[in-house]
Order: structure tokens, then sequence, then C-alpha cells
């Protein structure tokens, strides 16, 4: 076992495929000489040439949309978008060409490529620090990750490359700095469409997405040393959705949490509690339980922005309220 | 230069297309088939003329208007009639209908349903070509209305940064829709709009089969050297209407009866006699010929079954 930070884990996943790979290419505004915004991506232009690895022109529809041509056409592009904010600008691209094309036209492509997108807030404000999963989980044809430890981000990144779908890959950007072991294992990969139990426990479930991972287990350790033996589950992919890891858990449990960075009107949250009203309705014991972003967009104010984002004591208090 | 045999089947080409599109409004106003069909009448000289200056493993992206560029970059005709009709034996199974007719054998990939939306995807190709290290080229078809997307802004200049192989070929109809160009575009010639990116580009006769050729040629000629994408504007007419049933209410009679007046299927048709190419016996055999292949591919798609329902799940994910 190594220990990794998040952001290195990105950085290996991209080196890795684009050295097993000579159609993997990576592009953006600022990846190729200064590194990318969070300089994640700096020296790969050095190895791996300037047709493979360039800077664009802001010119989000443009070059999103280039990733779609790219992809039919035999390539595998990893586009990086400097926050996931910027997946509106890009809406027709994202929604309608990369989730679409393969569909409308009855399967005669592939669509093999990856957006990443770094999410969530850190006092960067309204444009700049969503976590916008949620709503492209509404869109058919996408897929979806949202890693929160530093393995996850180089396996499922290397999975999302590999993946002959376009994969919407969300980096939160306060996980770049968390550090954690990944295996010796040289090709070390994390399937997508598969939850991890980070925590197991039979009190209560807690689903915990993204930069809500490291919160939960802590709110974990806390309810422990009171008592409860929670059970912590990262989705890791929102699409596809490890609907089974979530309903076993329920049903062992018959309690559930779910803390998300989305807005909560149709956020994450939303879907695993309508999909468990279908599936498992009898084995709940008490209502869900959701902790979400209200429905306002992200203030930049440091007081404003820690008022409205979940955190642990949001997330404490959703679960002690089930378990009492 | 265009010999005998490739001005010929330029013009097979256009007769097919104009039959066809013919039948499938007698077809469409029957109720036989129930398409929504953007007709591309009058701009067919354009369309077969500049993808004949393509090689079959070039890439292309069509515009909304009109069957010329499936039938003359050689996609059965049988096979777009099943798309328009929901039936097995099209080339998009029943998901895309005839406005996503699709062969990516013969490098047709596809059209975008929002105008503008096929920009990127070209200009996506084009890198593609560039990374491979091939000498293939994009063309990109494009109405005048759809210069207006920022798609076209942000893709001519991403094309021109990376000198992508990109050929963005302007149908200069005059209207988008209901809306005349001078109502919605700030220049009388769309390909002065070249100047703002620095590419190179001319503006044509796009009713002129043999304009078109050259200036499409040359611009091919340039791509697959690797000097990057051109802007060619070729003034043309809708000469019927935006959809088969649209009433037409908004452009005067005047307007349409001068254009028919330069119906580029006659126009082409005189030169070739006046070359001595084409004999009236010989006009007549391939209109016959033209309209025994839409009989044949028509009686085809009619004993094709509907695609059934179910398939409507299928195709979304690799």
């Amino acid at each position: 076992m190594r220990t990794i930070t998040y952001a290195q884990g990105i950085k290996e996943a991209l080196e890795e495929e684009m050295r097993r790979d000579p159609t993997v290419v990576l592009y953006g505004e600022d990846v190729a000489n200064f590194g990318g915004i969070f300089r994640i991506t700096s020296g790969l232009q050095e190895e791996f040439g300037a047709e493979r690895v360039f800077d664009t022109p802001i010119s989000e529809n443009a070059f999103v949309g280039a990733a779609v041509g790219a992809a039919i056409t035999g390539l595998r592009p990893v586009v990086e978008l400097q926050f996931a904010d910027f997946l509106f600008t890009t809406a027709d691209e994202i929604v309608l060409k990369a989730g679409m094309w393969r569909y409308v036209h009855g399967g005669a492509f592939k669509v093999p490529m990856v957006v990443r997108c770094p999410s969530g807030a850190a006092g960067v404000g309204p444009e700049h620090g969503q976590c916008p999963e949620a709503f492209f989980m509404h869109s058919p044809g996408l897929r979806i990750v949202s890693p929160a430890t530093p393995a996850d981000a180089k396996g499922l990144l290397k999975s999302a490359i590999r993946d002959d779908n376009p994969v919407l890959y969300f980096e939160h950007k306060l996980l770049y700095a968390t550090k954690g072991e990944i295996p010796d294992d040289e090709d070390y990969l994390v399937p997508l469409g598969k939850a991890a139990i980070r925590r197991e426990g039979d009190a209560l479930t807690l689903v915990a997405i993204s930069a809500m991972v490291p919160k939960a287990m802590k709110v974990a350790e806390r309810l422990a040393q009171e008592g409860h033996n929670i059970e912590v589950i990262d989705p890791r992919s929102l699409n596809p959705f490890d609907r089974p890891a979530i309903i076993e858990s329920v049903k062992k449990t018959g309690k559930i949490v779910v803390a998300e960075e989305s807005y909560k009107t149709l956020g994450v949250g939303a879907e695993i509690g309508a999909m468990l009203m279908e599936e498992v309705l009898e084995y709940l014991d008490r209502p869900l339980r959701r902790v979400a972003m209200p429905d306002v967009p992200i203030p930049t104010a440091a007081a404003l922005e820690k008022f409205v984002i979940p955190n642990e004591e949001k997330i404490y208090q959703a679960c002690r309220e089930l378990l009492s | 230069m265009m010999d005998k045999k490739l001005k010929l089947d330029i013009y097979k080409k256009i007769i097919l297309s104009r039959r066809l599109e013919e039948r499938i409004a007698e077809l469409i106003k029957a109720g036989q088939v129930g398409g929504f069909m953007h007709p591309g009448v009058g701009q067919e000289a354009l369309q077969v003329a500049a993808i004949a200056t393509l090689r079959p493993d070039d890439y292309m992206m069509y515009a909304h208007r009109g069957v010329a560029y499936w039938v003359a970059r050689g996609i059965p005709i049988e096979r777009v009639l099943c798309d328009l009709s929901g039936r097995e034996g099209g080339t998009n199974r029943g998901k895309g209908g005839v406005m996503h007719v699709v062969f990516p054998e013969l490098g047709v990939l596809g059209e975008s349903g929002t105008l503008g939306g096929c920009f990127p995807i070209a200009a996506g190709a084009g890198m593609s070509i560039k990374v491979k290290h091939e000498d293939k080229v994009v063309l990109c078809f494009f109405g005048d209305g759809t210069s207006n997307r920022g798609t076209f802004h942000e893709s001519l200049n991403f094309c021109a940064v990376r000198k992508l192989p990109v050929i963005f070929l302007c149908e200069n109809n005059g209207w988008a829709v209901s809306v005349p160009t001078e109502q919605s575009t700030s220049v009388k010639d769309i390909a002065d709009r070249r100047h703002g990116y620095g590419v190179p580009g001319k503006t044509i006769d796009g009713n002129d089969v043999e304009q078109v050729y050259d200036a499409v040629s040359e611009a091919v000629a340039y791509a697959r050297a690797g000097k990057g994408p051109s802007l060619i504007e070729g003034k043309t007419y809708r000469l019927w209407g935006h959809w088969i049933g649209d009433p037409d209410t908004y452009r005067s009679r005047e307007e349409v009866e001068k254009h028919w007046r330069r119906d580029p299927l006659p126009i082409y048709e005189n030169k070739l006699i006046e070359e001595k190419l084409l004999s009236e016996a010989a006009k007549a055999e391939i209109d016959k010929d033209a309209r025994a292949q839409i009989d044949r591919a028509i009686a085809f798609m009619e004993k094709q079954p509907f695609m059934k329902p179910e398939t409507a799940l299928e195709d979304l994910y690799a």
C-alpha cells in the first residue's frame, strides 16, 4: 500500500492511461503550460506532446462538443472543465450530444469521453462552487462518477477513460489534498456502478456522496462512541447507480440518511427516497432524512457558505433524530 | 477539373435527389409516411457538387435540408426512406428519423438536431484526424441562420488556431425558417466572417455546379495539406417551404418565382446539353432510371415492418 493524495490519484490515472493508450488525449483551459488551475496536469504536455495535451480557447461549447466528434472518430478525449458549473455553459454538448449521439443514431457510434468537473463549494461563489451531479443524473446517456477517496479518484478515472460511454467525472475541490492508501496493484481499477461500504453497521444507513464521505465517517465514529453502529455507503457512481447496495443496507437497518452537496429538490437523496418507496417501503421504520443544500445559489462570503453547506453537525443531527 | 464522367455523375445525383423529394412530398401529403421533412429543392447543386470533392474515407456533417447529401454520398435511398417512415432497415433504428440519417462507413457522422451543434463535432473529427496523422478532411454544411450560433464562432476559431482540416460550407438560402437573412445577420456575405478568424474562403454562386466544385476542391486540398479550415458560402435559395406542409406565407410569390428562374437543375442541364455531354434522349433515360430506383426503394420500404416499440429502450449505452 502507498499513501497518495486525491489530486495525485487523478494525475496518476491520466499518466497511466495516456501511456497505455495513444488515443487518449487531454485538453482544456490552461491544462498544458500552466498544468490546470488546480495544478493536476502539470508536466503532462512535456511527456505526451502538444498534440495530445493542449490548451483551448475559452470556448466550452466548441471543445466539449469536439470531444464528442473526436470520440466517434476514434479518440478517447479527456476534457477538463475548470469548474463543474461550466457544464451548464455546454449543456447542449453534454446533454444532447455526448449523452444522445449514440442513441439518436441507432447505436452507430460509441462515445468514449470523459469530462473532468471540479465541483463543490470552496469559497468560490455561486458559479464556481456547485455540485451539479443530480442535474445530469436526469439526462439519459451519461455516466456519472463522484469519487471520495484518493484510491477511488484514481481507480474510477482509469475506468472512466476505458469506458465506451461519456463519463462526467466530478472531482471535489476540497478533497484534492486529502490523503489515503491505494493498493500496490499497478493497474488498480474501480468498476463504475459499484458502491463502497465505508463502514459496516446495523443501526442506520448513512449514504454520503463525494466530500460528504469524510464528514459521514466522523459522524459514524461519534455515534459509535454513543453506542450506535451505523453503516456508511459511498455510491461512488451515480450512473450507473448501485441500487442493490442501498436496498440491502436499508433492509438491515430500517433507517436512512442521505448527505449530499446537491440542492435538496430533486437531488440524489430525492431519487434514493423514491427508489426506497417503490422497492422497500415496508422495511423503513422511520422516514428518510436528507441533508442537502437548501435551494439557494451558493453564497461567496465564508459565513454564508458555511451556513448552507451540509456539515458534520447537520448530518449528526439527522442521524440522531432517526436513532432516538 | 471536372471530367465528363464526374459531370454526368453529379447530374444523375441531382436528378435522383429532386425526384426523390418530389415523391417524398407526395407520400407525406397522401399520409403514406408520417415523417417530418425539410426539403432541399433548389440547393442540390451545392450539396452534390461539394460532396463530389470528397474521398470515401473523409467525414461529413450535413444540415437539415434535403436528401441530396445522402444521395450524393451514396447512402442507399431505401434506407433513408425507412428512417423517414420508422421501419426496420433504416440507418438509425427508429431513433432519429430522417433528421439523423447516419452512415459511418462513408464518414457520415450524423446530424445535430439543434442547429449549430454540428460545428464542435466537426471540429472534434478534425482533431481526431490530426492526432492520428491522417490526411482526411471534414466537410461541414450549415445554413446562413446557423452562422449566428456561438458554436459557429467558437468552432471556427478553435479549428483555425489548431489548424484542423474542416471545411465550413454555408448554404445561404436567404431564409431561416421565416426570418430573412438581412433581419438576422450582421453581414451580407457569410463568408466575410472568415476575416474574424483569419481563414481563407469565398462567396460563390451555390447554384453553379462548377463554381462549387472548384471552390470546395481548393478548400479540401488546403485542409488535406494540413493548412487548416476554410469558410465557403454558396448563395442559393430554398425553393420550397421550410418543411413539407409549410404554408410559406412569409415570402412574396414574386421572390420565389424569381428564384425558380435560377433553379440549378435546368441551368446545369442546359450547360451539359451545350457541352454536348447530354442529349434529350440521355436526359430522358436518366430521369426514367431515377424514377425506377425510387419505385424500387419505396417498394422495399413498404415491405419492411415498422420498428418494434421496445427498440426505444436500446442503443443508449455501449
